[in-house]
């Protein structure tokens, strides 16, 4: 009696998990259990898209990356060229925290990337608002430059809270 | 914890990634909601930013203007709390007054005497370094009112411990953690604590204070802890900046 009960347990047509009679979905893919063609050929629809979404994301997560190492980059140097222009040695060892900072979480990212990539462009809007109070004519300066990094970022941050193992 | 589909209203107790009865994603809800709490996290970020950038243009307007410091405490007490009702539930909860026992009060007696010991003298150290001869003291910032140790003490060590608390140990802490691991919630915090106070330089000594600080927020689930330990560390490092300051008279 057990084996035949065993042999009669219902899985599910996608994934084979085993499900419950009657269910109308599975509870682990989505599929369709009682749907018709339609409904079955709209699931997997579904899936691909869904998949390349997550590809997408992948995409976004590594840019808002590379974004990270850029601004560290970018920061330095500027640290570098206040130095030996300006002689101004308080700038370098600001801007070399800085870039340290940009560093860690740029590496940060790959394993950690929602909450990297979050700190990364508070952040970066915190150097903005800085050298705004330093110097108010700055907030406008290259403000398209800013605006292409900080959407970026952004857009790293939001594909990076959809993937799963952003947790 | 229970399942609600957001399609049907059925009422699952098991996890699931779809509703068995419509076919609904149930993640893609999760999804839409963290995307919700991210957005709140950088707007409240941003706002104590601009805030502070605004704090900056009134002290050079009108310096050691007593109305302009009052209502400057009182506009950011009342954002951090504007914020704060959004999550009044849970934030209500961290001010709860467990039985404190005997070895976490050591803990937050003695932990930020040496902090603000640490402290104190590596802000000399890096002031001797810079060689501009300008050390910050605390005390001298508030010599033209009346009765400047009082409110020293008010501005410096009562009101910063308070409203700092509740904003990155609760507000902050909380939707943080709604996204992500309790450890992470920890660094991030102590990160953004050491952001908002806009020196990279004293980011090396405010960031390990603000682990401590999201750590016992973390562990003990009390805010107390962090505001008793904030307030002891704030106010020997005024006391010190007193008595140099009438030394230095002498």
């Amino acid at each position: 009696m057990e084996t035949a009960e065993t042999l009669g347990e219902l899985t599910c047509t996608h994934c084979e998990l085993p499900i419950i009679e009657n269910t109308a979905f599975c509870p682990e893919c989505g599929y369709p259990e009682k749907g018709d063609e339609q409904d079955v050929a709209k699931f997997y629809a579904k899936r691909v898209m869904a998949k390349n979404k997550n590809m997408d994301a992948e995409e976004k997560i590594k840019s808002a990356r590379n974004t990270l190492f850029v601004m560290a980059g970018l920061v330095m140097l500027f640290g570098f060229f206040s130095f030996f222009v300006n002689d101004d040695y308080v700038t370098l060892i600001i801007n070399f925290i800085i870039c340290c900072i940009y560093l860690l979480l740029g590496g940060w990212s790959k394993e950690k990337p929602l909450i990297a990539l979050l700190l990364g462009l508070l952040l970066y809007i915190t150097t903005i608002i800085i050298s705004a109070i330093i110097e108010p004519s700055s907030l406008i300066k290259g403000i398209l430059w800013k605006i292409i990094i900080i959407g970026y970022l952004g857009k790293g941050i939001y594909s990076a809270s959809s993937t799963k193992d952003s947790n | 914890m229970s399942l609600v589909c957001k399609r049907c209203k059925a009422i699952f107790d098991t996890e699931i990634k779809f509703c068995s009865e419509c076919g609904e994603s149930i993640s893609k809800h999760i999804e839409i909601k963290k995307i919700e709490t991210i957005n709140l996290i950088i707007g409240f970020y941003a706002t104590m930013l601009v805030f502070i950038a605004v704090v900056y243009f009134i002290g050079d307007v009108y310096p050691e203007n007593f109305v302009a410091d009052l209502v400057i405490e009182i506009t950011f007490a009342l954002i951090i709390i504007g914020f704060s009702i959004l999550d009044f539930k849970n934030i209500l909860k961290l001010y709860s007054v467990q039985s404190i026992n005997w070895r976490l009060l050591l803990i937050v007696i003695v932990t930020p005497i040496i902090s603000s010991l640490i402290v104190y003298y590596f802000i000399e150290f890096v002031t001797f370094l810079m060689d501009n001869g300008e050390s910050s003291n605390y005390f001298v910032s508030y010599l033209y009112l009346e009765h400047p140790l009082f409110w020293a003490i008010f501005f410096v060590a009562i009101m910063p411990p308070i409203f700092e608390e509740l904003a990155f140990r609760g507000f902050l802490f909380n939707k943080l953690r709604e996204i992500t691991s309790s450890n992470l919630t920890i660094i991030a915090t102590a990160f953004l604590f050491a952001l908002i106070h806009f020196s990279f330089i004293s980011f090396l000594w405010i960031f390990p204070f603000g682990l401590l600080l999201g750590y016992l927020r973390s562990k003990y689930n009390t805010i107390w802890l962090g505001v008793i330990v904030h307030f002891l560390h704030n106010l020997i490092v005024l006391m010190l900046d007193y008595y140099d300051y009438y030394k230095m008279l002498e």
